[in-house]
């Protein structure tokens, strides 16, 4: 444990640190001039993160005036928020049977048959291509919450969060408790009941999945798709066109809305051409990470929104 | 009509004149009320002012003492001088006669 003597810097360098991430949802001259007030007043970490939270939350309170922020709100943050919560508990509640078929039940003898390694990889294939795909999925509706306003980021990004967490407790596992009474009545016991029998595979993982796969990828995504204002007029719209299209292809493939639309009748189309295309597509912000990356590096700019 | 918090940043404003910008005028409402002034109230009254076109806000150089950060710099318009006064004005019309007005006057050193 520390002494009191190395609490009290310590946490004066943690309020400023906090205080230096707060300052960045301020508009850049007008983040010099707080910070300079700081310093010129000599206050202390603590009354100068207090005083600047209450600023932060005016600035972000005062933008809720206009009607746009609203309509963020109803059309995309709600309905992402629950989609993205549905998705993260279907992926959790798949990855939990791989992972309890091989944590739970480890047996070292398996490593001597070839059958086992082979039915190994696939797995692992699977589990890492899924979180893959919730990653690029939250970080894509992250970049489209981001790219409709960048003042106004911070406040869309604790929304989302709170959306997130109203989905995981509530939304998520009452529709999938719909989504299975609707597409059928098991009659036999679920096969699956030993795993989610234990807390952790129940409670905890999908908390986890949500947090780790979906709320940080989502949140970053935010923060990039907030740069987007710099970019050509023709490339926001490929951008945009190209989120749009992953997040619909999201909400119909794995969703379960086919079941309730009852149109299974479109059951070859989607798999079709079309949706190997847009399993692809999903993928799309690691190729626009990178690029943004390469051209970083290149141009040795940074985003202006930093 | 001004608000009360108003009128304060645009009294310690033009009495700051050429050295009125965010942590001077912090200090004088907080000099003259004896109360905390809060950044955020600062700034978003500041904004509200300009917006009124009371006051004309512009950032200056940056300075050593404030860590090479410049400041918000602020001057009363015209328009401004004229909405103190009014508001100045009602609140002396107002108080003409009230106890708090006459034990003012009682206890000037």
């Amino acid at each position: 444990m520390g002494s009191e003597s190395n609490r009290g810097p310590a946490m004066n360098r943690f309020c400023w640190w906090l205080l230096d991430i707060l300052s960045r949802a301020l508009e850049p001259d007008e983040r010099e001039a707080v910070r300079g007030d700081f310093a010129e007043s000599g206050e202390t970490a603590g009354e100068a993160l207090r005083d600047l939270l209450g600023l932060v939350v005016r600035r972000q309170a005062a933008l809720w005036q206009d009607w746009r922020p609203w309509l963020t709100l109803v059309g995309l943050i709600v309905p992402l928020g629950m989609l993205l919560s549905i998705v993260s508990r279907v992926t959790a509640d798949q990855n939990a049977t791989y992972m309890w078929l091989y944590a739970n039940n480890w047996d070292w003898a398996l490593v001597k048959d070839a059958g086992f390694w082979h039915e190994f990889a696939a797995s692992i294939t699977f589990v890492l291509l899924s979180c893959l795909t919730l990653v690029c999925s939250s970080w894509t509706a992250g970049f489209v919450i981001g790219s409709i306003s960048r003042r106004i980021i911070p406040a869309y990004g604790v929304l989302f969060c709170l959306m997130l967490v109203l989905g995981a407790l509530f939304g998520a596992p009452r529709y999938l408790a719909y989504l299975v009474q609707f597409v059928h009545r098991p009659s036999s016991p679920d096969q699956e009941d030993p795993i989610f029998a234990l807390a952790f595979y129940r409670a905890m993982f999908p908390l986890m999945v949500q947090a780790v796969l979906v709320a940080v990828p989502s949140l970053w995504g935010m923060r990039q798709g907030a740069g987007v204002g710099r970019f050509p007029a023709l490339l926001r719209m490929v951008l945009w066109s190209v989120a749009i299209s992953t997040l619909t292809g999201l909400a119909i493939r794995e969703a379960g809305f086919l079941f309730f639309l009852k149109a299974y009748w479109l059951q070859p189309i989607w798999q079709g051409w079309l949706v190997r295309v847009l399993r692809i597509v999903v993928y799309w912000p690691v190729g626009y990470v990178v690029a943004n990356a390469i051209w970083r590096r290149w141009h040795g700019n940074k985003p202006a929104y930093i | 009509m001004l608000g009360e918090f108003e009128y304060l940043m645009l009294t310690a404003a033009a009495r700051l004149g050429e050295e009125a910008y965010g942590a001077a005028i912090r200090q004088e409402i907080e000099g003259a009320t004896r109360r905390r002034c809060s950044i955020g109230a600062l700034y978003t009254t500041l904004d509200r002012l300009e917006a009124k076109g009371l006051v004309k806000t512009w950032m200056g150089e940056p300075t050593p003492e404030r860590g090479g950060r410049p400041k918000r710099r602020v001057r009363v318009t015209a328009k401004g001088v004229q909405a103190a006064k009014t508001f100045y004005n009602a609140v002396t019309r107002v108080s003409r006669g009230v106890g708090w007005e006459a034990s003012r006057i009682a206890v000037r050193p």
